[in-house]
């Protein structure tokens, strides 16, 4: 299993005259944390979008565990196994929190040939997972709206945690979070790699990225403007690669 | 303030409707001379089963995120089509099926086509052509109203046969077969809200529509079926409707999508859709009828329904939006 699980080539995405990705390329392994930083606007959540299965891209292909992939809706990569926490949180407010967690995958058990909602099966589930993690959350029946914005983001990670797949991206996963819940997420992730599981973060917090992440890809105008090791970097390098200010380390050729 | 106050008022909250039932049916019960009597009762659920029929499909798709104004409409097509075929005078041609009981399937299931397909056109192009479903169902509550002055000529059919009469006419425990009708949807439609995950996809949907999408469910699917189900059960509604007025005239109908949606609001659904449930919205259906039955037993002009009526709607949105205040401050 040498091949990268997910290889980028060349993704661009216009919107009209607008090109928020002018041909990205890089990959990564099995069991790999990847922070992807970039300024404002820099296109990280696109290229998140368009790996989710959100977006389609305009031109460009992707290898998933080396076949051509491309995920036409958020069903199919999941189906995948790939996994996403968004930026703006995706849960349903209105309904409790064992809802949230199983959403689009309940248990359900038939009465009569009809599936019915399994609600004690899935409610056990949710309490080991988020016990195992350390969360509190006083009522697992409560409606999410209910929630602090901390424990709302808390049920997401724990919701990737739990179901696991192959790859995960992270969609700024810490915006919402105290000191000690993001380290609790940040060792989340690197118990996630260790299982195996390819993980993407976007992140805005440089100390966040070198914490975490075993390689930093910098995304800048659309286009790698930096993709180095973490070891072989530092803070100040990657801050400069964000600016503009160099481009050493600049993308693979290609 | 403390965990079980919170409890006790977001139990109020959720459960208002069965509340204010309680209420005016002890207030009518004190006031109005008559009223309390078992018969008044059964009544009440008589008259209140083609209402409750339409609100569930109402009420589907706002807990969905969406409307449905062509009900009304649809019922009013559906009766009219099973008016034409089954009756035997008017504008009905008799159609006669043997054995007889044929035609009370045959008929069933010409009302249910009528308001699915009618439903599935809803449904498509609020989903692929991404319109309002305001819109859509607007220009649909139009158009098929339409459609029935066309096929009926302005003309009403009567006599409608006596095998699918019978629903009316046979009791069971007080009430006729079509009040069970009423309430044996209502069972399940509730069930199916509450215990399947279409029914909790349906309520996520209302709720957060992205997020479903991103969690893999399939939403246009989804909000298909609940429209085609909405015109479905119009359909019932308007079979149930036939068989009422064992007939069926070109304006049968008129007026009952706005009870229909003020049944659904009073319920408790919110238009903003993703919270409400359908037990509810039966409460909200036997308050109506209960007001309704006052007012024919303290002998106002029947005139005043409308009016009673417009004020209840308004009073229903209003006490919607003073619910989401209440609940931000519970929040």
């Amino acid at each position: 299993m040498t091949e990268p699980l997910l290889v980028l080539d060349n993704i661009a995405k216009n919107y009209g005259a607008i090109e928020a990705l002018k041909g990205v390329s890089f990959s990564i392994d099995r069991g790999e944390v990847v922070a992807l930083l970039g300024d404002n606007g820099a296109g990280k959540s696109t290229l998140v979008n368009i790996i989710a299965g959100g977006l389609e891209p305009t031109s460009g292909r992707m290898l998933f565990e080396g076949k051509e992939f491309l995920a036409k809706t958020p069903a199919e990569a999941k189906a995948a196994g790939i996994e996403t926490v968004y930026q703006d949180l995706s849960l349903c407010t209105n309904v409790d929190v064992v809802a949230n967690f199983f959403m689009g995958r309940e248990i359900t058990r038939k009465v009569l040939g009809v599936p019915v909602l399994d609600e004690r099966a899935m409610e056990q589930v949710v309490e080991r997972a988020l016990a195992s993690a350390g969360t509190r959350i006083p009522s697992l029946r409560t409606n999410v709206e209910h929630l602090s914005g901390g424990q709302r983001q808390a049920i997401e990670l724990n919701r990737f945690v739990h179901w696991g797949g192959k790859l995960v991206l992270l969609d700024e996963p810490f915006a919402a979070l105290g000191v000690e819940q993001t380290r609790r997420g940040l060792d989340m992730i690197r118990q996630v790699a260790s299982q195996g599981i390819g993980v993407i973060v976007i992140t805005h917090i440089m100390q966040q990225a070198f914490q975490v992440a075993d390689r930093i890809v910098v995304i800048r105008q659309g286009v790698v403007a930096g993709d180095i090791a973490r070891s072989k970097t530092s803070p100040d390098a990657v801050v400069k690669m964000i600016t503009g200010e160099t481009l050493v380390g600049a993308g693979p050729a290609g | 303030m403390n965990p079980r106050t919170r409890h006790a008022l977001e139990f109020i909250l959720d459960n208002l409707v069965w509340f204010m039932l309680i209420f005016v049916l002890l207030v009518f019960s004190a006031v109005i001379p008559n009223y309390l009597q078992l018969g008044i009762f059964a009544n009440i659920i008589e008259a209140s089963s083609v209402l409750g029929v339409m609100s569930i499909g109402l009420a589907l798709v706002i807990i969905a995120g969406h409307m449905d104004l062509s009900v009304e409409s649809v019922a009013a097509l559906s009766a009219m089509a099973v008016g034409i075929l089954f009756c035997s005078s008017g504008i009905g041609i008799g159609v006669q099926l043997h054995p007889e009981w044929l035609m009370v399937p045959a008929s069933l299931l010409l009302a249910l086509a009528v308001g699915g397909i009618i439903g599935a056109l809803n449904g498509f192009l609020v989903v692929k052509v991404r319109m309002s479903a305001f819109i859509i169902t607007l220009a649909s509550y139009i158009w098929v109203r339409g459609l029935v002055l066309v096929i009926s000529g302005g003309r009403s059919a009567q006599d409608l046969a006596p095998a699918i009469r019978w629903f009316a006419i046979q009791r069971l425990a007080g009430l006729p077969l079509t009040a069970w009708i009423a309430i044996a949807c209502f069972v399940v439609f509730s069930l199916i809200m509450a215990k399947t995950p279409f029914g909790r996809h349906l309520v996520m949907i209302g709720g957060n529509e992205t997020a479903t999408f991103r969690a893999g469910i399939r939403v246009n699917r989804n909000l298909v079926i609940a429209f085609v189900l909405a015109g479905a059960i119009a359909g019932l509604a308007g079979w149930l409707l036939a068989i009422r007025t064992s007939g069926a005239t070109a304006n049968l109908g008129v007026g009952l999508l706005f009870n229909a949606f003020a049944a659904v609001v009073i319920g408790g659904v919110s238009l903003k859709g993703g919270v409400g449930t359908l037990p509810g919205v039966y409460a909200g259906v036997l308050l109506l009828s209960a007001i309704n039955t006052a007012i024919n037993l303290m002998g106002l002009p029947a005139n005043f329904t409308q009016v009673i009526h417009g004020l209840l709607v308004l009073a229903a949105v209003l006490l919607d939006a003073f619910k989401q205040t209440i609940r931000q401050r519970l929040a």
